[in-house]
């Protein structure tokens, strides 16, 4: 792949195409939802929302290199709390966005605190735990709050100055912006010192915690973070769907976020883009081809994948790698 | 590997997808079709994952009335041709096969199975005056909205579970477990039969659920043994059904074993064994078999015949009935105009022959009226027969 | 206290189960330190070419083979054998040629590969469930104590426990054993030693799907009714009890699924059934907030 990147570097210089590119797909946001049926505008917004998860899971799998495997509980934390506070006492879904977030972002940090020492593997059938009691307890239906197998109908629509979101498309617009910004986001926190520690303790935490980082702090802080996007994700997604049910937060749900991660190359935001694009808006362009074998030529598709591209397909740029080996990384992230 | 190489990568994925999407016409231009083209019918449901094979079997059944309506020559000089969508039990999925049925611009659906997964779609079918008839979805909160067009051949939760709770207290039951395994309609089923049984003064000594797809059922078993119920009612599936029956046996449980309408199955005996099948109580329509309608003993030949195995649920003879319902209504009102069907279906149909038992009309919900549940059980030779 | 017995004769038989899954996942992971997704599915195939020679010899039924055990015998040796090669095949296409890359690519690898293999089973035997023919083997229930034993549980508890004593015994034992332990240790070490660590893993991938196998095969026989989906279902637990057990630890996973079956039981039967499963997580977490490496487990250097 070097030279492709040399090759972009003459010709055009990194600089210019982006601008370009950046602007086509600008024009081609607004666009879309105007040209296509209704269909495809709904496909666009659940890609929309698989972005979201994945940029969220990102900065969990990819930045900070914690095995997540259940990140469909903050997902259904954010939706669920959206659904039951709109349902009960009508509190506007829009007004419940950032509320979806702060509580997603609370549970990731109460149930993520005792178990942040754990190494690799076992963290990863502990998140997987975490997700399958919060599966089962929308089930279970406590205190008559979720609704158990039903889930919950009658979710608000948002509605902005009067505006109400009815029609796919008018939600594509909504959902979008959150990817636009969540996206910006990302990447200025990548950069950031913040990013560079979290890359750190996810080469090797001890050196990091040696170098002065505060690795159960930031550890913790990208739990809650990304839990808190996946929150946005999860109103987003409820307020769309007027209804929410189990089924939609099941195992496979957090497998799916985490196949968009490592498919697209953990740790870059492209990479989550085309992988939740490959994971999800792929397999509904297919939808009429492999009625019963869908899932079978899925989950060969999963294996070939990675046997091609285990780094997955637009891994973290080497600009990245050599700067960080240069040292000038682990010295920023030693000042956080 | 550079960003700009990801974005122009990801550009003409979208291209692709929005030539996809542009390929197709939009949903709101609608023309009506030319006579010789088809008669477009969806049939939703999970035909893959954990609930395929009701799924599957929902469009088998779906696929088998339209391939005998075209054998005859159609309806009104018009071949049907069918649409499946698979929703894989997930609400979301559900949401984009309503919107992929509408841009294929078909007449009616049936589908889809659970009650969270036929309600993100019949939004979309209301939207879009297109007929909709679940087979399955139980919820009574699905005929609340004021859908014109949306039906069920399938009868509330409610009137089932006062049903099996007269049955019991005019047998002289006195304490029952209740168990269900948390799908939409069995913990329905459970709530409304544990209330009516409550009513009548029926002590409900145990209600809990199990998880279905396990197979060892022990610990809740030993559980309801404890309570010491003299009869035990489940309101879920015949694989878990079966289970549950045997394991009650082998632990020395002497209540009645008996099920709802989702136990009604050939494969409980077998998973069961004949020895703790025998004696069994279900709550159900009336079999098939048991119907003076030839047309019931008929299409379970049919089936079998094609797909080599009768029927294996309930609902994939109510999908039937609703496929069965909406060439009727195409035939007797000579137009495949959504409005016309719903409209027939709303008012003309009385006493209509139903697989499940006959049709005797919808109210202005669009719920089927009446209620037609018998009680069976299990007799020597492993056959379900009318109870006394 | 009959109600307690009870629960616990019901917890072990469940619990003999897993930890002979466990066993599969337990294996890889000490040698190769992946996670085996796809270990569940061998456990549903297992149990799906059992039902298939069983119907299709007819065991007990035609008496081709003399005499039912024998027959049952073979089954479980043919039906072990064919779900190794499964695994051997797996392992050959799915995880070798990721040995070297990131830890993340072998994960999704074998989430694929699991997904693959549930799906073909279900578009070659049909979504419908499968039921093992009834009459095999006799229901007797045995009343000891106040507590109802069937023979079906003491046949699955014979089995389990006997093919774990010969792993143990094999591992710990014999030179191929010893080659297993070493290569858990250290690849190149033992590479350095002699031990050919291909072989070794190709080892690995025969005994551990053929445990699961064997669990399949029981599940099928006691409980007669199988799908395609109990892969998942199984794994899952199978691998939280290796993981409380302390993963790599072939002890560990055995006692580890005993704890998980016998605690999930209690929990159901004294709690509530509807939260059973809730019961294992809390179980595994509790467990590891407490011993972040599990009940039996040693510090092992994580490889990055």
């Amino acid at each position: 792949m070097k030279w492709v990147f040399q090759i972009n570097e003459i010709s055009l210089g990194p600089g210019i195409a982006r601008t370009y590119a950046l602007a086509g797909l600008g024009v081609l946001l607004v666009i879309y939802p105007l040209v296509v049926n209704d269909y495809w505008a709904m496909v666009g917004n659940f890609y929309g929302i698989y972005v979201l998860l994945g940029c969220s899971l990102n900065l969990i799998v990819g930045d900070a290199g914690l095995f997540n495997l259940g990140h469909a509980a903050f997902y259904a934390v954010g939706a669920y709390s959206t659904a039951i506070l709109n349902t009960r006492w009508h509190v506007p879904t829009l007004v419940l966005l950032p509320l979806s977030a702060a509580l997603a972002a609370m549970f990731a940090v109460v149930i993520s605190k005792p178990i942040l020492h754990l190494r690799g593997d076992y963290l990863c059938i502990v998140t997987i735990g975490f997700g399958e009691i919060v599966r089962i307890a929308l089930y279970q239906n406590p205190f008559g709050l979720t609704g158990g197998p039903n889930g919950i109908f009658g979710i608000g629509r948002p509605s902005l100055f009067g505006f109400v979101f009815r029609r796919p498309w008018h939600y594509f617009y909504l959902i979008w912006a959150f990817v636009v910004l969540t996206i910006f986001a990302m990447r200025r926190l990548e950069e950031s010192r913040l990013g560079r520690a979290w890359n750190c303790i996810r080469e090797d935490d001890l050196a990091a915690e040696a170098m002065g980082i505060d690795t159960a702090r930031l550890k913790l802080l990208a739990f809650a973070l990304g839990a808190g996007v996946a929150g946005i994700a999860g109103n987003l997604f409820a307020s769309n769907m007027t209804v929410i049910a189990p089924e939609s937060f099941s195992f496979w749900e957090s497998v799916l976020m985490f196949c968009i991660v490592v498919l697209g190359g953990p740790g870059s935001v492209p990479g989550v883009i085309i992988g939740a694009f490959g994971m999800f808006v792929l397999p509904e362009l297919f939808r009429g081809f492999f009625l019963r074998s869908r899932l079978l030529v899925f989950g060969a598709a999963m294996v070939a994948m990675m046997l091609f591209r285990p780094e997955g397909l637009l891994p973290v740029q080497q600009w990245k790698r050599a700067a960080e080996s240069r040292g000038e990384g682990a010295r920023r992230a030693a000042a956080v | 590997m550079s960003r700009s190489r990801g974005i122009a990568l990801f550009l003409l994925a979208i291209m692709i997808v929005g030539v996809g999407g542009c390929a197709q016409p939009k949903a709101e231009e609608k023309k009506p079709a030319a006579p010789a083209e088809p008669i477009k019918i969806g049939v939703q449901g999970p035909i893959s994952g954990q609930w395929a094979f009701e799924g599957e079997g929902i469009a088998r059944a779906v696929n088998l009335v339209a391939e005998q309506v075209n054998e005859k020559g159609g309806v009104l000089g018009r071949k049907i041709q069918v649409i499946q969508g698979d929703d894989k039990s997930d609400p979301k999925e559900s949401a984009l096969v309503a919107q992929k049925m509408v841009a294929e611009k078909v007449i009616a659906v049936v589908g889809s199975y659970a009650s969270s997964l036929t309600e993100p779609a019949s939004a979309i079918y209301d939207e879009a005056g297109i007929v909709h008839i679940t087979p399955s979805s139980t919820a009574t909160k699905l005929t609340t909205k004021g859908y014109k067009r949306f039906f069920r051949t399938c009868f509330l939760d409610d009137r089932q579970g006062l049903f099996a709770a007269e049955y019991f207290s005019k047998k002289g039951y006195k304490n029952l477990a209740v168990i269900h395994d948390n799908t939409t309609y069995a913990k329905g089923l459970a709530e409304w039969t544990k209330k009516y049984l409550e009513e009548r003064g029926v002590k409900v000594v145990f209600f809990d659920a199990i998880t279905p797809g396990e197979k060892d059922f022990t610990p809740t078993l030993t559980k309801v043994k404890a309570a010491n119920p003299d009869a035990i009612y489940f309101t879920g599936y015949f694989p878990e059904g079966g289970l549950l029956c045997k394991q009650a046996k082998e632990l020395k449980i002497q209540a009645l074993f008996s099920g709802g309408n989702a136990v009604n199955n050939p494969e409980f005996v077998k998973i069961a064994g004949l020895d703790a099948a025998k004696g069994a109580i279900v709550t159900t329509e009336p079999l098939p078999g048991d119907l003076p309608y030839p047309e019931a003993k008929q299409f379970m030949e049919d089936y079998k015949k094609k797909y080599g195995d009768y029927p294996k649920s309930i609902w994939v003879i109510l999908a039937a009935d609703a496929m069965r319902l909406i060439v009727t209504a195409m035939e007797k009102t000579g137009s495949a105009e959504p409005a016309k069907i719903a409209e027939y279906l709303h008012t003309q149909v009385k006493d209509f022959p139903g697989i499940s038992g006959p049709i005797i009309g919808f109210d202005e919900k669009g719920d089927r009226l009446g209620t037609i549940h018998k009680a069976y059980v299990v007799d020597d030779r492993g056959e379900f027969v009318p109870a006394p | 206290m009959e109600q307690l017995l009870q629960q616990l004769v019901n917890g072990i038989t469940v619990g003999s189960v897993y930890a002979l899954v466990a066993l599969g996942y337990t294996m890889v992971y000490g040698i190769l330190r992946l996670i085996n997704f796809a270990h569940g599915e061998m456990f549903m195939l297992g149990s799906y070419f059992a039902l298939t020679l069983i119907v299709s010899t007819r065991v007990g039924v035609l008496q081709l083979v003399p005499n039912v055990l024998l027959g049952l015998l073979l089954v479980f040796l043919f039906s072990m054998g064919l779900v190794s090669t499964v695994g051997v095949v797996v392992e050959r296409v799915a995880y070798r040629p990721l040995r070297r890359s990131t830890r993340l690519a072998p994960i999704v690898s074998a989430l694929g590969a699991s997904l693959f293999i549930q799906n073909a089973v279900m578009l070659t035997y049909g979504t419908q469930y499968q039921v093992f023919p009834e009459g095999l083997l006799p229901t007797t229930v045995w009343r000891v104590f106040g507590v109802e034993v069937t023979l079906m549980r003491v046949i699955v508890l014979a089995i389990s426990l006997g093919l774990m004593a010969a792993l143990y015994a094999f591992v710990q034992k014999t030179p191929l054993g010893t080659a297993i332990r070493a290569t858990a240790l250290d690849h190149d070490a033992a590479r350095l030693m002699g031990i050919d660590v291909d072989r070794i893993i190709l080892t690995v991938f025969l005994i551990g799907p053929a445990l699961g196998a064997a669990g399949g095969i029981m599940v099928g026989l006691y409980y007669r009714q199988i799908n395609f989906t109990m892969g998942w279902t199984y794994g899952l637990k199978a691998f939280t009890a290796a993981i409380m057990g302390g993963i790599g630890n072939i002890p560990g996973a055995m006692v580890g699924g005993l704890l998980l079956g016998i605690l999930e039981t209690l929990g159901a039967g004294y709690i509530s059934t509807g939260w059973k499963d809730a019961f294992a997580f809390v179980i595994l977490i509790a467990i590891l907030i407490l011993r972040p490496t599990g009940l039996l487990g040693e510090r092992v250097a994580e490889k990055t």
